[in-house]
């Protein structure tokens, strides 16, 4: 009943949509940034880009961006309809992009929102700061709050403004999980990655857990954000918003929130990303000029 | 033949069911061996894109990161699609070994996107970055190779489960040809086996009972196996048995009744005993029997007709007539009747008692003796009892034919007597006639012997006398005439002249006419002589022209005719009388009745009716009031024996 309610819903809002609306969207891009392994991430978010399409009536298709940074480009380049950006992408998008946030997925364990962690492995010698020194540091992307932005500001804030001399070596994995499994592989003696990843991982491989200690964590940031382009038909963003704020009620969409690991999806705004502007500030880090690559 | 068919039936149901089961579990077994073959073709395929997509993914290891690096997009389809092949080889697999190989390629591929992702994703020194791909380079490898080796094992296998396929196939082909073929050939045997039987066993019955048709009765249809047709045939059997059987007893029975119709024509044609011995005769074959005796009733006491003594008192044959209440009876020596010791002495061998009665009252016995094996039967005794009906009846009816004789014997007399005075009493009518006609010769006799008397001339008294003689002649003609007519005769049949004898009664009538005077007119025809009693038949015309005379007091004209007819001849006595009224016609014919009061008898016109009768003739009269009446007499030429 529901179901026919939406179908009907579906037909009639089609219908009255502007014309020129549907004539000049045939596909809607969506950029994912690498949080995790991209092809585990890609078949979280497979099954959500055909309930959209079947729902919508248009082709919504994901790309993977190789690494977090090229999101502004790419999205420009690639002239991309929305994004599910991280906190630091996120922002700098709604900077640089203008892109307006519009939804965001709470985690199955209720949060919507991610820490970043610094941790370390449980058996190694570095129990503080002091003792990272030298070391060999794994971030995840220079664009990423939780990832890089967060322990920069966490440096800043131990009096260590020059971070690239503080450690031996330091590198971005582009991923959280490859930064999580850099340090347990001992490719690096720190790692800077999102709680939520890093939770899903043990989660998935409890072993690590035990192999891992946190040092330092952020503040709650927003997780991915679905940003959507400032280009896209009002109409357009208010029924991929409906569809995806009430996808938790319809069967089909709880089926699909299951495999994005996700419970729901809530509205989200601009005020959201305050913490993030703080975090930025705190890092001492000017949004127009940052270079992210 | 239920049992057989169903058996037959069953046979072919079932071997319809193994075909079919065996075509189907062939059937089966080859499409799955099929399907394992195609799926092992499949898997080949999978296997290949699984190769060909490992070895995409690792070309484009080494272009990643540079300026001819493939879309990030392009590769995650690859590595899509890769993984999307393990899967399916995951998913369809059960062999251990190649489940094994899987898991280990399974894991191989999740540590090498581990490392493609890293690689794709991570920003670091060139060192770094060419150690990652150093690391999905050979987790590549690795990967390709653990599928080569499966290939290998699935080569193998695929090629083992081929020829093993193909040979059950095969196998399956042969023996779904074997079994069709066998099934085809026992259905055809058992059909042909069944068809046989039943039409084998039609064609006897129809046979058998085509000859039983044709009158062999008692003819018997052989089968030999217990079925329906079997219990067919039996009753079938039966049938012609108790057809014959039938067939003998209604011949048998015919035969008896034949003989029962032989022995009634002597009994219908009995006569004071004279072929009681025929009768014992065929009673005795009647009954197949040895002696048979016939006891009658006669004065209370019984007589054998053979006159042999009878040991039976009357009162003991009375007490067994009424003790086997009137009905034909068995006695054999083992259980005589106590009622009759008597019989004890004569019966020696199975007897039988036929009672002959007379309205139910005893008048006889039949006795027959039977000293063959078996003596007698049910039949014999329903046959016993109709000839018992049947003597009794033919045994009356002697009786009857005997009283009625007496009684037509005591008629005829009675009747001859009635003639005789009827006759006497036409003379009667005609004596005063007569008496004139004797008075003129006699008065002629006196007158001449007085004159005679006195006279002396013998010539005159020779010439009287010659007269008187001549007048006596005279009278004594009319009185033999007179005597030839009323002396009581028998009946004597000869050859009768009706012309000349209608002349002769015209002429002792002739007085009574020329007194009554009546003209008489005679046309005699031209007839044959015919055979009758002459007496009789005078005596009828002459009474009928007495009632001419009668109805013509006082004058007219009596006409006699004869004349020929086809059937004999007739004779017309007609006068021109007062007639007859129309209403005492039909009754002119009873005796008695008469309308001549006390000159008439009434007893003329009913005997002469008689006579007329007696003799194959009728009379017929036809008569008109104040003109006349006709009487016509017709007689055969030869009057009936």
């Amino acid at each position: 009943m529901i179901r026919l309610f939406l179908i009907l819903l579906t037909i009639i809002s089609s219908f009255s949509l502007p014309l020129h609306a549907q004539e000049r969207k045939s596909e809607i891009l969506i950029g994912l940034i690498p949080e995790e392994n991209i092809f585990r991430q890609m078949d979280r978010y497979r099954p959500l880009g055909e309930y959209l399409t079947k729902r919508l009536n248009i082709k919504v298709r994901f790309t993977i961006l190789s690494r977090y940074g090229d999101i502004i480009d790419r999205f420009k380049a690639r002239g991309l309809d929305g994004a599910f950006f991280g906190a630091f992408t996120g922002v700098l998008a709604m900077e640089r992009l203008g892109v307006e946030p519009l939804v965001r997925p709470v985690n199955l364990d209720g949060t919507s929102t991610a820490e970043g962690y610094i941790f370390v492995r449980s058996d190694s010698e570095i129990k503080s700061l002091k003792e990272m020194k030298g070391k060999t540091i794994a971030f995840v992307d220079r664009a990423t709050a939780t990832g890089y932005i967060f322990a920069i500001a966490f440096l800043k804030e131990h009096g260590i403004d020059n971070p690239h001399r503080y450690f031996r070596e330091y590198y971005f994995t582009g991923s959280h999980d490859s930064a999580l499994l850099s340090v347990l592989d001992g490719r690096a003696d720190i790692g800077v990655a999102k709680s939520t990843i890093i939770k899903k991982r043990f989660k998935k491989e409890p072993f690590m857990e035990k192999e891992i200690t946190i040092i330092a964590r952020s503040v709650p940031l927003p997780d991915v954000t679905l940003c959507l382009s400032k280009g896209i038909d009002p109409s357009l963003r208010e029924k991929i918003k409906k569809i995806l704020l009430e996808m938790d009620r319809d069967p089909e969409g709880r089926i699909v929130l299951q495999k994005l690991e996700a419970s729901r999806f809530i509205s989200s705004s601009k005020e959201d990303f305050i913490p993030v502007y703080n975090l930025i500030k705190k890092a001492g880090i000017d949004l127009k000029t940052y270079r992210y690559r | 033949m239920k049992r057989r068919l169903i058996i037959s039936l069953a046979i072919l149901f079932l071997l319809f069911t193994a075909g079919v089961g065996v075509t189907v579990f062939y059937i089966y077994t080859v499409t799955k061996e099929l399907e394992t073959v195609i799926s092992l073709h499949r898997v080949e395929i999978i296997r290949q894109n699984l190769v060909i997509n490992a070895q995409t993914v690792q070309s484009h290891l080494y272009t990643i990161g540079t300026a001819f690096g493939s879309e990030v997009d392009v590769i995650v389809e690859h590595v899509s699609d890769l993984d999307r092949s393990v899967q399916t080889c995951m998913g369809c697999h059960h062999s251990e070994e190649l489940r094994a190989k899987l898991q280990d390629l399974s894991n191989i591929l999740e540590q090498y996107k581990d490392a493609l992702s890293a690689l794709i994703t991570t920003t670091a020194n060139i060192e770094r970055i060419e150690r990652l791909r150093l690391v999905a380079i050979n987790l590549g490898n690795t990967l390709l190779n653990t599928a080569q080796e499966m290939a290998f094992i699935a080569d193998q296998r695929l090629y083992a489960k081929t020829k093993s396929a193909l040979k059950e196939i095969n196998n399956s082909r042969i023996i779904l040809f074997i079994t069709l073929s066998l099934a085809f050939f026992i259905a055809l045997t058992v059909a042909v086996i069944f068809t046989g039987q039943t039409t084998k066993s039609v064609a006897t019955l129809i046979n058998t009972t085509r000859e039983l048709k044709a009158g062999r009765l008692g003819i018997t249809a052989s089968y030999p196996y217990k079925d329906e047709f079997r219990e067919l045939a039996e009753a079938f059997n039966d049938m012609s048995r108790t057809l014959k059987k039938n067939h003998d007893e209604l011949l048998l029975f015919t035969k008896r009744l034949s003989d029962l119709y032989r022995v009634t024509i002597p009994l219908y044609s009995l006569s004071e005993g004279l072929a009681y011995d025929d009768v014992a005769e065929i009673i005795k074959e009647l009954f197949d029997a040895d002696r048979c005796r016939i006891i009658l009733l006669d004065n209370s006491h019984f007589r054998d007709i053979s006159s042999k003594e009878l040991h039976l008192h009357e009162k003991e044959v009375e007490a067994l007539y009424l003790y086997y209440n009137k009905e034909p009876a068995i006695i054999i020596k083992e259980t005589p009747p106590s009622i009759a010791p008597g019989l004890l002495d004569i019966v020696q061998e199975p007897l039988l008692l036929i009672w002959i009665k007379q309205q139910d009252r005893l008048s006889g016995l039949l006795m027959v003796y039977k000293k063959r094996q078996g003596g007698f039967n049910d039949t014999d005794l329903r046959i016993a009892a109709i000839l018992s009906n049947i003597i009794s009846v033919s045994f009356m009816n002697l009786k009857l034919m005997e009283d009625l004789k007496a009684q037509m014997k005591e008629l005829k007399e009675t009747q001859e007597q009635l003639i005789q005075a009827a006759k006497l009493a036409a003379l009667g009518e005609m004596a005063s006639n007569i008496a004139h006609e004797l008075n003129n010769p006699l008065t002629s006799i006196i007158g001449f012997s007085e004159l005679s008397l006195e006279e002396t001339d013998i010539d005159t008294i020779k010439r009287d006398l010659k007269i008187i003689e001549q007048e006596s002649l005279r009278a004594k003609e009319i009185v033999n005439q007179l005597l030839e007519f009323a002396r009581k005769r028998s009946i004597q049949i000869s050859d009768v002249n009706l012309n000349m004898l209608m002349k002769e009664v015209l002429q002792l009538a002739s007085l009574q006419l020329k007194h009554e005077n009546i003209t008489i007119e005679e046309r005699y025809g031209d007839i044959p002589t015919i055979k009758g009693d002459h007496n009789q038949l005078k005596q009828v015309f002459l009474n009928l022209i007495n009632n001419a005379i009668f109805a013509m007091a006082g004058g007219g004209v009596l006409t006699i005719r004869t004349g020929k007819m086809d059937d004999g001849v007739y004779v017309d006595v007609e006068d021109t009388g007062h007639g007859i009224p129309p209403d005492i016609l039909p009754r002119i014919f009873e005796p008695f009745f008469t309308t001549k009061k006390e000159k008439g008898t009434g007893l003329g016109l009913s005997i002469s009716y008689r006579i007329i009768e007696s003799h194959g003739g009728r009379i017929e009269v036809k008569s008109e009031v104040n003109k006349g009446t006709r009487f016509t007499v017709i007689l055969p030429i030869n009057p009936p024996s």
